[in-house]
């Protein structure tokens, strides 16, 4: 599977969200992008079809949820928290990178806090 | 705190302290608040189910959970379930005007008498009021506000945080076990504030004038400048977000919870 996103409009959008609204630098994309690659390789999927299983198109125009797409990588992504290398925050971080790059593209997704 | 302070420092509060628990004290007094609030026909269309979050199984906590308040009803140590009574107008107003009759709160210089409430004001305005479901409804829905905005206020008087989010009224109507005739409003999340009081600045609002107007729709009311310099003295009227730190403080309470910081 490909790792090379820079074609990859939902993961473009992610990015220039992350610099945007939260105002981080660009620095640390290439370990953004690498998460993402991993969570990608693990499930078999690209981003774009991530995002595409989580929405759906409006008659009208707009965009709608699909709740069992989300449910499904929800509970996808905290697999990948638990099976993830770190220790218990590493794990949270990189999980909270698919979340971020689901949330920049539109699909509401939250976590339990750690406490 | 002073009355306009508090009014000037309620904001909706995001992120919690967890770990941190709320006396029941102030509990008490955030629904003494409620209670006291102005109430048309002085009925009791406000209804809560209070909660502690740790007190939930887990399979209510789940089954209460929505995608937007899922970090909120996991970081609030006490939960406010607001309901409304569809049914407080009908069945309170007769027997509490009657009690407002006696106490001389309703008057006859106002042109209230036992008979005005039992032959006019219940067959003719309450009960068609009741009646109508969109009516019922909008008063229900109002009176229940009025005493919710002064539980929130109440709360952020005791030094807490506090805010309103949707809950799913079918599954909270089986972990609560509440009455058909009462409808869901919102929960109110209350707790310690994991970020400053501040909550990144007071939210900005439309100007005085193009929300409220004087004599008739069009004409704005006007304020004045002198108000508002006095009011910003009294803390009311405060610094509008973003306060310049904002971002950094979202990065850093979320990385704090273990939330997506960015």
């Amino acid at each position: 599977m490909s790792t090379n996103f820079d074609d990859c409009k939902t993961v473009q959008t992610w990015l220039q969200g992350v610099h945007e609204q939260s105002g981080v630098s660009p620095e640390a994309d290439a370990k953004r992008v690498q998460v993402l690659a991993a969570f990608c390789a693990r499930i078999e999927k690209q981003p774009d079809e991530i995002i595409d299983d989580c929405l759906r198109d409006v008659d009208g125009g707009g965009k709608k949820i699909r709740a069992k797409g989300r449910r499904f990588y929800a509970d996808k992504i905290n697999e990948f928290e638990q099976q993830s290398d770190g220790s218990t925050g590493e794990k949270r971080q990189k999980a909270n990178y698919i979340r971020s790059f689901l949330i920049h593209n539109g699909v509401l997704i939250q976590t339990s806090p750690l406490f | 705190m002073e009355f306009k302070e508090v009014v000037g420092r309620r904001r909706s509060i995001r992120y919690f302290l967890p770990w941190k628990p709320v006396a029941r004290e102030k509990i008490q007094i955030v629904l003494e608040a409620a209670r006291l609030a102005s109430r048309a026909g002085n009925a009791d269309f406000a209804r809560a189910i209070v909660v502690e979050r740790d007190k939930l199984s887990k399979a209510d906590l789940h089954a209460l959970t929505l995608p937007v308040n899922t970090g909120m009803i996991e970081m609030a140590p006490v939960h406010i379930y607001w309901w409304g009574d569809l049914q407080a107008f009908t069945r309170d107003m007769p027997s509490r005007a009657t009690e407002q009759v006696n106490m001389g709160v309703l008057n006859i210089s106002h042109g209230w008498t036992h008979k005005f409430v039992n032959e006019v004001a219940y067959p003719q305005v309450v009960q068609v009021f009741s009646s109508d479901p969109v009516l019922n409804a909008k008063v229900t829905g109002c009176e229940s506000g009025l005493a919710i905005s002064q539980a929130l206020l109440a709360a952020v008087d005791e030094g807490l945080g506090t805010m309103l989010c949707t809950y799913p009224e079918g599954p909270a109507r089986q972990v609560f076990g509440v009455p058909d005739h009462w409808t869901a409003l919102w929960v109110q999340f209350i707790g310690y504030p994991a970020e400053g009081w501040e909550a990144g600045g007071q939210r900005p609002r439309p100007p005085l004038g193009s929300l409220f107007h004087e004599g008739r729709y069009g004409t704005p009311f006007r304020g004045s400048e002198e108000t508002v310099a006095q009011l910003q003295a009294q803390k009311m009227i405060q610094e509008p977000a973003p306060l310049p730190w904002r971002k950094e403080e979202v990065r850093a309470v979320s990385r704090m919870l273990g939330l997506p910081e960015e």
